[in-house]
This record gives structure tokens, C-alpha cells and sequence, in this order.
């Protein structure tokens, strides 16, 4: 079992993401924007942590780079959770350092294997 | 404005909470994700001149919110952003509503233009501005610098007190996007920093920004003595990169044909989205 953070502001789309993952054995903790999201990452240290690029406080891409910097966090896997086009997200979520990118909407029945699919190639 | 299914309320009539809400909840599929929470509203609508007793929330029969738009104003110009339709209530004429109701809002207050900026892509937002003879003027790009840390530079570099950033902005020319005037770019208060360089060559360059806890952004650049060279404009983006290594940059609205692109470019910078931005005499 893997602890996961969700920093998503859409709830609908947390709860979401949140269930599947949950069904797939991960402890979960979600967080609707980056301050929220960065406090319960330096605290728990996630294994991985899926970010939305659009979050209403703090951008996500600047999300990500505070959670880079940070000493106790920098090792978690980060994945970026978004909407933005396909071509977009993959190159911010590589500018940025991320272990890789899932698009929204997910696709419920494929959505734990993406993720676990992170775990596997770390 | 009148419409039989439609009533434009004043949006000064809503808290900012309330507001940003109604924002988010018609933004929510919008093709490139910006949700405000109600300080980052408060916030924008200040630094931008939003005018909210021009901006409007548009509510149904049954009081119910179909959409917003909110209207800026300089003088005898006006902006309108942050424009959305609640998406269960799209395709029923709310989004020209609201567009309607703005630009009689800029009639009345004396405004002789209007501009905006929509994402490239949203071809429904375009063709509706479009219609209502909008013309491009040009193409923005949003671009982003992940932190990365620069060896330290040499360079000989004079921190600009207000008075000088302000002089420095006052001689560009009127070229800037709205997010980029001087009204913007000093309504940032004590995040507003400036520089000076001075490179071996004489070339003198300047360069301002707004430097926030977690991010840089409005980053101004222009010559003391001359055009400004590329050698300089790399340098000046150097300077900040190399003074602030941890943070991460946001630059909007660079016109695509800026000789400016290619220092960004070279100091890391990638495109995040592109605007288009229109104008309509009024």
C-alpha cells in the first residue's frame, strides 16, 4: 500500500480519483489547492503525489517546484493530474521536473494501473 | 440590458467569494485550467482596474447563475476578462448576453475601445467576439521557467528604486497587453523590483518584475541607452534568475514577434498557452 496526496480543486474530480485509488489498497489524503497541498505533503511525505497544473491559490507547476526544493519531500514521485492538452502537459510536467502526466478526465478502469504504473518504473 | 431569458446583475453585488466561485464553476472544462480562489480575485480585480459595478453576473428566470464577465477600465479603454458560461447552461445566447451587457457597460462609462484576449483554441469563445467585430491584433504567449539555478554573474547590477521603475515604464511605448501597463506592473506595491546592468560594451539595461513568495512574474525589459541588444536582454534575465534560483517564473502575454523570445528562449523559458488578443472601436 502506497500513500498517495491528490491536490485537486475539483472536488467531484478528487473524489473521483480518490475511490479508485482507495479500491486499490493506497492510503489517500486529498488537499483542494497548493498551500493545502504542499502543508500535507512536507507532513506526510507521500509516495506519490498527483497535482493538478490549475490550482486556485498557487499555480501547480510552482507547487511542484516548492515540493523539488523541499529536502523531506523532493523524493516523492510526482505526477501531474490535468486537463490541459496532452502536448502541454508533457512538456511542463518534464520542465518541472514530474515523474510523469495523467489527463483528465481519467478513465476509472484504467486509472490504478496508470498510477501503480509509476511505482513500477521507479 | 434586456434579454427575455436573461438579467445582467451588477457583480458588485456579489461578495469576491461568491464571485470566484461563479468563475471557477464556469471555467471548470475550460481549455486551459485557471480557477481564482476569492484572494487571488481580489487581487486581480485591483491590479487590473476590474470594474465591478461594469461587470456582470448573469442569472436565469429561475435565479439561477448562467455566467460571468468582467469589464476593466482605463480611461477611455476597457478590458473584459475572465469571461464564462456555467457549462449546463451553455448554447442558450448567455455567453453574447454577458458579452452584450459589458460592452454597453463601456459605452456608458465613456470607453471609446475595448479590448480582450482569448486562448487559442476556443473556437466558440472566438467566433462569438468574431461576430461582434472584434478584430486580432496580435498573438501572446504565456511562457514559464521551471527554478533552476544559474552560475552566479559578474555583471554590474544597480537595484531601481520606485522612482526609477516608474520612469523607465512611463518611456515605453504603448504597446503593452493590459496585464503589462504600467498601471498593472506598480499596482504589484512592494513586490515590484527593478534592475539595472551595465554590460562591458556600454549597453545599458533595465528590467522590472513583481517577485512574490512562491513566483516571478510581469517581467518588463527595455534599454537605457539604446534598443535593447540580445546580449543584454539575456543578460538582465540572467541577473533575476541568478538572484532568485528557487523560484519559479511566469511571463504573460509576450507579443510572438518579440525580439525578446529568443534571450527567453535561451535562459529556459517554454510556451504554456497562446492568446489572441482582439480590439473593437466602440
Amino acid at each position: 500500500m502506497s500513500k498517495i496526496v491528490i491536490i485537486e480543486d475539483d472536488a467531484q474530480s478528487a473524489r473521483l480519483a480518490a475511490r479508485v485509488l482507495k479500491k486499490a489498497g493506497h492510503e489517500v489524503i486529498l488537499a483542494e489547492d497548493g498551500e493545502i497541498g504542499l502543508r500535507v505533503v512536507f507532513e506526510h511525505k507521500p509516495d506519490l503525489v498527483l497535482i493538478d497544473l490549475g490550482l486556485p491559490d498557487i499555480d501547480g507547476q510552482t507547487v511542484i517546484g516548492l515540493i523539488r526544493e523541499n529536502d523531506d519531500a523532493k523524493h516523492s514521485l510526482i505526477v501531474a493530474f490535468t486537463a490541459y492538452p496532452e502536448d502541454t502537459a508533457a512538456e511542463m510536467a518534464k520542465a518541472y521536473g514530474c515523474d510523469g502526466v495523467i489527463t483528465k478526465p481519467i478513465d476509472t478502469h484504467k486509472f490504478a494501473d496508470q498510477v501503480a504504473g509509476f511505482f513500477r518504473r521507479d | 440590458m434586456t434579454n427575455p431569458f436573461f438579467i445582467a446583475a451588477s457583480a458588485d453585488k456579489y461578495s469576491i467569494a461568491r464571485l470566484a466561485d461563479i468563475y471557477n464553476e464556469s471555467r471548470v472544462d475550460y481549455i486551459v485550467p485557471m480557477p481564482m480562489n476569492a484572494k487571488r480575485l481580489h487581487d486581480y480585480v485591483a491590479q487590473y482596474d476590474v470594474d465591478l459595478s461594469a461587470s456582470v453576473v448573469a442569472v436565469n428566470q429561475d435565479q439561477q447563475v448562467a455566467g460571468i464577465g468582467m469589464l476593466g477600465v482605463r480611461g477611455t479603454r476597457a478590458w473584459i476578462t475572465r469571461l464564462g458560461v456555467i457549462p449546463t447552461r451553455r448554447g442558450r445566447g448567455v455567453g453574447q448576453f454577458i458579452m452584450d451587457s459589458l460592452l454597453t457597460n463601456a459605452v456608458s462609462r465613456g470607453c471609446q475601445s475595448v479590448l480582450l484576449e482569448v486562448i487559442e483554441g476556443n473556437e466558440p469563445a472566438y467566433g462569438l467576439f468574431s461576430k461582434l467585430s472584434f478584430e486580432t491584433t496580435r498573438r501572446l504567449l504565456v511562457i514559464r521557467r521551471a527554478p533552476n539555478p544559474l552560475p552566479a554573474e559578474t555583471l554590474r547590477v544597480e537595484p531601481l528604486n520606485i522612482d526609477q521603475i516608474t520612469l523607465f515604464l512611463s518611456r515605453r511605448p504603448p504597446v503593452a497587453s493590459w496585464l503589462n501597463e504600467t498601471p498593472s506592473i506598480l499596482a504589484g506595491g512592494s513586490t515590484v523590483e527593478g534592475l539595472c546592468v551595465s554590460l562591458d560594451s556600454g549597453e545599458m539595461g533595465w528590467i522590472v518584475y513583481r517577485s512574490t513568495p512562491f513566483q516571478l512574474s510581469h517581467f518588463i525589459l527595455g534599454s537605457v541607452t539604446d534598443d535593447l541588444s540580445d546580449e543584454c536582454a539575456r543578460a538582465l534575465l540572467r541577473v533575476v534568475h541568478t538572484r532568485h534560483p528557487r523560484r519559479d517564473t511566469k511571463v504573460e502575454n509576450l507579443p510572438d514577434d518579440s525580439p525578446l523570445w529568443a534571450a527567453y528562449q535561451a535562459l529556459g523559458y517554454g510556451i504554456e498557452f497562446t492568446r489572441i488578443e482582439m480590439i473593437k472601436p466602440l
